[in-house]
């Protein structure tokens, strides 16, 4: 890739550029972090503890916990006992969200956790590897339809393995404090399409089939309920909205300079092209069809794009940094890299069988989750650590190839003063290509890296002054996607061939030089037999435009 | 509007604590009231009730055990005292306020809660959708101020000294809050937590406010605020912590009967004799009761036989306990006896 727009172009004109490309940026980070709202909240709900009386058996019955068709409830379970009510006839209910809200289709997903309440007693502890069996059922309602009128969007029965810890002594004075249980995943709809959602739980005892027999005093169920702030969707939405038709026309741009060029395209080339349009992927709006259409799998693709693009562009480093070895290989094939590249097919492939096997098989079950057994812990865990083992595998490569590349830059540097002037020139442009991006680079990496560790330290909310807050975990969100945004947009636009001098490229087509390497190669191969008198005018051209742009 | 409400709250609470009524039903009452105060202070009244249970839980093997008179709203025009106890009283049923509220509002009780003070969320409309609301802890913190502190009148020093052990006791809450996160990014990594706040069992809540209790700090009312007492010793210069309990009088020996101080004596109390070694500090203190109940204030220790009758072998399910045995017990119990 002989003379890109990077290197004709004045410093003038690169400043301007990173101006406006940093004004963009602080843009981004601004609109996360002062006009939209936190990404998600969590509500606690307290279930309510309604009483199957048995009056609606021939028909599927719902508990709510209020309204005009309110079940009958106990307050307390203690008070259960007097009442003569069994296990078997407690049916624990919540409504989401709590009066007198109602869910919006801009909340795209809503994901629960259950938080179980046991309280210790001498007699009647937490036995040995517990395990709650609960039949639950999930139904919905949308705003007028009738109060009572609740459908069915899933009935099912889940077991979950508690982990619960006591820090007491077992002694008769510890009674009534409680266990430490771990909250577990409970369920998880990757649409939020209705107004109103219903959870009944019942959690039944079976003596002979030994279900349900030691969990101890059951007291209470907690389930939190997470969902997307439709405040940031909104301006997620608008952030995509706004940055899909820039990168398109970039991309445009960047292929058809390319394709003017009256030769075949370099890898490094196709790369860049392949990176542009897997963030145009990525960046495609689709979500909005949520808005209209209950689309439960837009989750799983929005996993999908990211992983696409995230592949994509850790292919494009390696590429990048390959192409400008400055060795005397002949690269320009992706079967050169096919080790590193490996590494990130296969990393990717195993967070995608995860993400399948977590979020596919939640298509159809919203409250599986592999976490819950053992095996499927383990199973996940082995995913996770292959596609950890592969990220490490990959970025050995990349850190190698890379010190390998500025071994090679202060070699050459050394040796510049003696060589003939194309050949300075020729690596001069190499080796600024490469600062430059590599400066680029880890300025993106290490702004995601410092800002992801600032959301994790952070409590997510910074007050300036007395009023304004700043939401730290939005602005890295927005952040850091358009940061990715406008990394690839200058890649396209700084990166594509020049046309500032076409005879150049002419001369470099006919001598066959394609890549930046095999240009060397050709350079080197000429350098060894002639001397700088037979140097080809475009080189000089080259050079004396350079210097008076400077 | 709330004093109506209030000073039917405290009338009822002084017609039932003459009839010794432990069922706390205000519906009779409060009828007339506003609906949504009416919800709310069903709460506030089941708030109290609870936080005056733990009280008599927490003292139980104490020589002042929490009685029934010392329920802050009922010495409303009786004589005040600010003592050690009137300060984990005032303590304890202004968080239990703020608890059975913040709880009563996750279980969707109330028709509208938690979502209803921010900038961001009103009332379930375009705020609600745009960034959520405020928590329910939020909400139990703010109803349980507007209703407890409203109890407090004047602006003498008891009326600070009582204003500053309701909001230690809120604190108390705020303090024992669990907090709790969830990861749920792109397969499951971190890149999106979501946390949340959950109210620890109100024993736990309990357990913290007898330690405040323990450290409670002795003030003197000065120009219209509080300040340590004995302002000689270095520690005293450091400014009044919030979540300190503090009290303006010494609490009188309730070794005696002096009913005007509030102490009942510890005639006829039950205590318990320590056999075997306990590890835990609370046990311990249960083991000693006889010593500090009956022999360190002058009294004998008597031992009555008595035959108990209790469900035994009982067989549990997580809810209500299935199939028990009835069982008789030979029950040894201590009181203490002049």
């Amino acid at each position: 890739m002989a003379g890109a727009v990077l290197e004709n172009l004045s410093t003038r004109k690169l400043i301007a550029l990173c101006v406006v490309l940093l004004l963009f940026q602080a843009a981004f980070f601004m609109l996360g972090g002062i006009i939209a709202p936190s990404p998600t909240t969590a509500y606690p709900h307290l279930t309510n503890k309604c009483v199957d009386t048995g009056k609606h058996r021939h028909k599927q019955q719902w508990f709510i916990p209020w309204g005009e068709f309110a079940c009958e409830k106990i307050v307390d379970l203690e008070d259960a006992i007097e009442q003569e009510i069994v296990a078997n006839q407690i049916v624990f209910s919540i409504e989401i969200p709590n009066r007198p809200n109602k869910m919006s289709r801009w909340f795209q997903y809503i994901l629960t956790v259950m938080d179980i309440t046991i309280a210790y007693h001498n007699e009647n502890p937490l036995g040995p590897d517990p395990v709650i069996t609960m039949e639950i059922s999930l139904g919905y309602r949308n705003e007028g339809d009738a109060p009572g009128d609740w459908k069915e969007l899933i009935k099912t029965t889940e077991e979950r393995k508690l982990e619960c810890t006591f820090d007491r002594p077992l002694i008769p004075e510890s009674n009534d404090y409680t266990y430490h249980c771990d909250p577990m995943p409970f369920m998880e709809l990757g649409s939020c399409h209705h107004d109103y959602y219903l959870i009944n739980i019942r959690v039944p005892v079976h003596e002979h089939k030994d279900i349900n027999l030691d969990l101890g005093k059951l007291q209470d169920i907690h389930i939190i309920e997470i969902h997307q702030n439709g405040g940031f969707t909104k301006v997620w939405f608008a952030l995509k909205t706004f940055v899909t038709p820039l990168i398109i026309m970039m991309t445009i741009w960047f292929w058809r300079r390319v394709c003017a060029l009256n030769r075949q395209s370099v890898l490094m080339e196709r790369t860049i092209l392949a990176l542009g349009i897997s963030l145009i992927i990525l960046d495609l709006p689709i979500e909005w069809l949520t808005l209209s259409v209950d689309i439960p799998f837009m989750l799983l693709i929005s996993d999908i794009r990211q992983g696409i693009f995230y592949s994509m562009l850790l292919s494009f480093w390696i590429i990048f940094a390959g192409e400008h070895l400055m060795d005397q290989t002949e690269r320009n094939r992706l079967s050169v890299y096919w080790t590193q590249v490996t590494a990130i097919v296969f990393g990717c492939t195993c967070l995608f069988v995860f993400d399948m096997c977590e979020r596919g098989v939640q298509l159809s079950n919203p409250f599986y989750s592999i976490w819950i057994t053992d095996t499927g812990k383990n199973l996940a865990m082995a995913f996770i650590i292959v596609a950890g083992i592969c990220a490490s595998l990959y970025f050995m490569f990349l850190c190698y190839m890379v010190y390998r590349v500025f071994r090679n830059i202060s070699v050459k540097k050394t040796a510049l003063p003696a060589m003939a002037k194309a050949r300075q020139l020729h690596y001069q442009g190499l080796i600024y290509r490469f600062k430059f991006f590599m400066f680029f680079t880890l300025l993106c990496a290490a702004m995601t890296v410092i800002f992801f560790i600032i959301t994790q330290v952070n409590e997510g909310r910074w007050k300036w002054g007395e009023e304004h807050t700043v939401e730290v975990n939005s602005a890295f969100f927005t952040g850091v996607y358009g940061m990715w945004n406008i990394y690839v947009f200058a890649v396209l636009s700084l990166y594509a061939p020049s046309h500032k001098d076409p005879r150049k490229y002419e001369s470099t087509v006919q001598n066959g030089d394609v890549s930046g390497s095999s240009n060397e190669e050709y350079e080197l191969r000429r350098t060894l037999t002639d001397s700088a008198a037979t140097e080809e005018p475009s080189e000089l051209y080259r050079m004396t435009g350079k210097t008076a742009q400077d | 509007m709330y004093s109506i409400v209030l000073s039917c709250i405290l009338g009822f609470l002084i017609l039932e604590s003459q009839h010794g009524v432990q069922s706390w039903s205000l519906n009779n009452f409060l009828m007339t009231g506003p609906k949504a105060y009416l919800t709310f202070s069903q709460s506030v009244a089941a708030g109290a009730m609870h936080g005056m249970e733990e009280c008599r839980h927490q003292f139980l093997w104490d020589r002042w055990n929490c009685p029934e008179s010392s329920l802050p709203m009922f010495t409303q025009n009786a004589l005040e005292r600010a003592n050690r106890e009137t300060s984990f009283v005032h303590a304890i049923s202004s968080a239990g306020v703020m608890y059975t509220l913040t709880r009563n509002c996750s279980l969707g009780d109330f028709d509208k809660c938690g979502c209803d003070d921010t900038k961001k969320g009103d009332q379930g409309g375009e705020g609600w959708k745009w960034g959520g609301c405020s928590d329910n802890v939020n909400f139990g913190e703010r109803v349980s101020k507007m209703f407890v502190d409203a109890l407090v009148t004047g602006k003498d020093a008891w009326a600070v000294m009582n204003l500053h052990n309701n909001e230690a006791g809120r604190k108390a809450v705020r303090q024992t809050l669990k907090r709790t996160c969830k990861c749920h990014g792109v397969s499951g990594s971190c890149t999106t937590q979501t946390c949340w706040k959950q109210l620890s069992e109100f024993r736990v809540i309990g357990d913290f406010l007898k330690r405040k209790y323990g450290n409670g700090l002795l003030v003197d009312y000065v120009r219209g605020g509080l300040e340590k007492a004995n302002s000689a010793s270095e520690q005293a210069l450091s400014p009044l912590s919030k979540k300190d309990l503090v009290y303006l009088e010494a609490s009188p020996d309730y070794c005696r009967v002096n009913v005007s101080a509030g102490s009942m004596g510890t005639v006829g109390r039950e205590c318990v004799r320590g056999t075997k070694k306990s590890k835990d500090e609370q046990g311990k203190w249960e083991k000693q009761s006889c010593k500090r109940l009956c022999s360190t204030c002058g009294l004998k220790v008597k031992k009555t036989k008595v035959i108990e009758k209790s469900s035994c072998n009982c067989k549990f399910h997580w809810c209500c306990s299935v199939k028990c045995d009835e069982c008789q017990q030979e029950v040894t119990k201590l009181t203490c006896q002049t």
